[in-house]
């Protein structure tokens, strides 16, 4: 009989599995999908938002994909609870579905902070394509737009919202704007950045309730003076989707632990993407990323195994990039380790920051924010992402960077980065041009 | 499958290939939009082509969310730009720095082989970048180690 595959979630990590599976096993297995939305990419709703793309591009499959990839699918319905002793798994219909293996990914979900109002009409989240929809219907040129929190999420819309012509405010609890992204002093930069081009930005500030004003939203802070918005975007946070896995045994702590070969507490449960606590490439300790290219790289790693390959994996790097404006902000590894030697360069006159950070002789974490015109921000960026990934020894290039931390390329090269890069890949052999349908292709 | 064999020794310097490529690239002569892109070495006495080895990862094509990079005919991660939102997202995945973001189209660019043909290799002069048959290793580290002494003791560039 042949393998029974049952993928839970259609997001990044569960298409990249079931692409893989397929790649490996040309359809010989059955797979059943359960996915609460069609699938897409959320991190491209975006450019969804301002319009540069159709709405029909965001979905990775359509039920023709999937039905010549021969995948059983069951869209729009949940799953509810795992048996993960008896391999069956029971539907929000109470259909249940039994398996040989299964992948968990079934994402995070976007968070409100519980004050009063936070539901209000007028109030949104930016994470689904339903929610992203709301919003777009919401916002008209000239509308005030206030985004609550300042994180990374909140980044990737800024420029749609200033592209739609709307006014944008942002309010943030912490004293400063990307705190996990970027270090103090990048943050600064940033910030001076976008006040330059227009955006009001408040920080250390508590918003204590919405209110519904005539057709507005009045928000209001634990200290001065309130706000008058036409539409509010909660970006305060995501929670991995786990709840429905109480009960079922399988160990987790902020998401579900997984093995070097992404396998759970359950061996035949294997968790990818946002759900899944697995090891961080440069620290080696568990970690939740909640970024897509790890979970790219999960989905592929489960795939390659649930097809029968015993593919262990390295490891994830955290990584970030966002535009803003048109000044890059990106970051990499373990940029703010706090014992780490650090080098950082500054050229004020550009908006142009580095930080480089080290153990040893290898590049551990970076930090590069730089304007989007100038052609070395996004050749750096590829190679301190290169340098972190390879972990190569830089010897007397260390020097050479605390010196010109602008000058990287160099010390790439000479440091035998790409003879040490050459020879990686994620599941042991060449990847595979992703097949998208003709139909999402347009 | 055939690759841009690139021997540094015989670089002069010149730059054609960055406008060559530019050219076909873009259909105008600006170096900034090459996807070979030229470094000095020792005190420019020295310089070097590096561009992107189509490697067998494809980090930029396993990265992208939406599957706009393909992999050419002729073997070459490409950009379908009708695909490509503009997110940025392979050229933190490139490990390598060789996919870039064009900030007038909102698309990233990267080497494509010239659809088989590379424009670089057509128009360097010396025979610095080749297009042969060939395993593709690192081409650069043995020159660039022998040419960075004086760099490295120095301490400037
Ligand atoms: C606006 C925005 C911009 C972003 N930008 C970036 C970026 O620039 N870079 C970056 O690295 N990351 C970005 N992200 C994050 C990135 O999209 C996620 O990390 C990635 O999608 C995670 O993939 P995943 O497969 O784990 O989950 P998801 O892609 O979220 O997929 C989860 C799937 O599970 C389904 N599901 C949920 N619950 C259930 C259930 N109980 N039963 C069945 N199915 C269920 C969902 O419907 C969905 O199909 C962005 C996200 C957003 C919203
Ligand atoms: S910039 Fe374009 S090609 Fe690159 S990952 Fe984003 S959509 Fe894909």
């Amino acid at each position: 009989m042949p393998a029974r595959h049952l993928i839970i979630g259609a997001g990044t990590a569960g298409l990249n599995a079931i692409r893989t599976i397929r790649e490996e096993d040309g359809g010989a297995s059955e797979i059943t999908l359960v996915a609460a939305e069609r699938p897409y990419s959320r991190m491209v709703l975006p450019y969804y938002l301002d319009r540069s793309i159709a709405e029909s591009h965001v979905f990775t499959a359509t039920a023709a994909t999937l039905a010549n990839w021969k995948v059983k699918t069951h869209i729009g319905k949940k799953a509810a609870s795992l048996n993960a002793q008896g391999n069956t798994l029971t539907l929000d219909d109470g259909a249940t579905i039994e398996y040989d293996d299964c992948l968990v990914a079934t994402g995070s979900r976007a968070i409100r902070p519980s004050i009063p109002g936070a539901d209000l009409p007028g109030v949104h989240s930016f994470w689904t394509l339903e929610q992203a929809r709301e919003v777009i219907a919401g916002i008209a040129p000239g509308s005030h737009v206030v985004m609550v929190g300042a994180g990374f999420i909140a980044f990737t819309i800024l420029n749609s919202i200033l592209s739609l012509g709307a006014k944008l405010t942002i309010v943030e609890i912490a004293p400063r704007i990307l705190p996990r992204m970027v270090d103090e002093r990048g943050a600064l930069l940033v910030d001076a950045w976008l006040r330059k081009h227009g955006v009001r930005i408040l920080t250390g500030v508590a918003l204590t309730r919405i209110e519904a004003a005539r057709g507005k939203r009045r928000l209001r802070f634990r200290k001065g003076e309130t706000l008058l918005a036409d539409l509010v975007i909660m970006a305060t946070g995501i929670k991995p989707n786990l709840d429905w896995l109480e009960g079922s045994g399988i160990r987790m702590n902020h998401g579900i632990l997984v093995d070097d070969h992404l396998r759970s507490s359950a061996p035949n449960v294997y968790a990818g993407g946002d759900v899944a606590e697995g090891k961080d490439g440069v620290t080696g300790a568990p970690v939740v990323h909640a970024i897509e290219p790890t979970a790219m790289e999960h989905g592929r790693v489960v795939g390659a195994n649930m097809a029968g390959r015993d593919v262990a994996y390295r490891g994830s790097l955290n990584m970030n990039i966002v535009e803003v404006c048109r000044l890059d902000v990106a970051s990499f590894g373990a940029w703010d380790d706090p014992n780490a030697e650090a080098f950082t360069g500054l050229r004020p006159e550009r908006s142009a920051y580095r930080k480089l950070c080290w153990s040893g002789d290898r590049l551990t974490g970076a930090i590069i924010i730089g304007q989007a015109a100038d052609v070395w921000t996004t050749n750096d960026v590829g190679m301190l992402k290169g340098l972190v990934h390879a972990g190569v020894r830089l010897g007397a290039w260390k020097e050479h960077l605390r010196r010109h931390p602008f000058d990287v390329k160099p010390a790439f090269i000479a440091s035998r980065t790409t003879e040490a890069l050459l020879p990686q890949t994620i599941l042991g052999r060449p990847s595979r041009t992703p097949e998208l349908p003709a139909t999402v292709i347009r | 499958m055939k690759v841009l064999k690139i021997v540094p020794q015989k670089c002069t310097g010149c730059l054609r290939c960055e406008l060559a490529c530019s050219y076909m690239q873009t259909g105008s002569f600006q170096p900034a939009k090459s996807v070979i892109r030229v470094s000095p070495y020792e005190g420019h006495t020295s310089y070097a082509p590096y561009t992107c080895t189509q490697c067998a990862e494809g980090w930029c094509m396993t990265a992208c969310p939406v599957g706009a990079i393909t992999i050419t005919p002729a073997g070459a991660k490409d950009v379908v730009d009708d695909r490509c939102v503009g997110c940025k997202l392979c050229t933190i995945a490139c490990p390598y720095g060789t996919i870039f973001y064009d900030p007038d189209t909102h698309k990233a660019f990267k080497c494509n082989l010239c659809g088989g043909a590379p424009a670089c290799a057509e128009a360097c002069p010396t025979a610095a970048i080749v297009y042969e048959e060939a395993e593709t290793c690192d081409w650069l580290a043995d020159f660039a180690v022998e040419r960075s002494t004086r760099l490295l003791a120095v301490g400037g560039p």
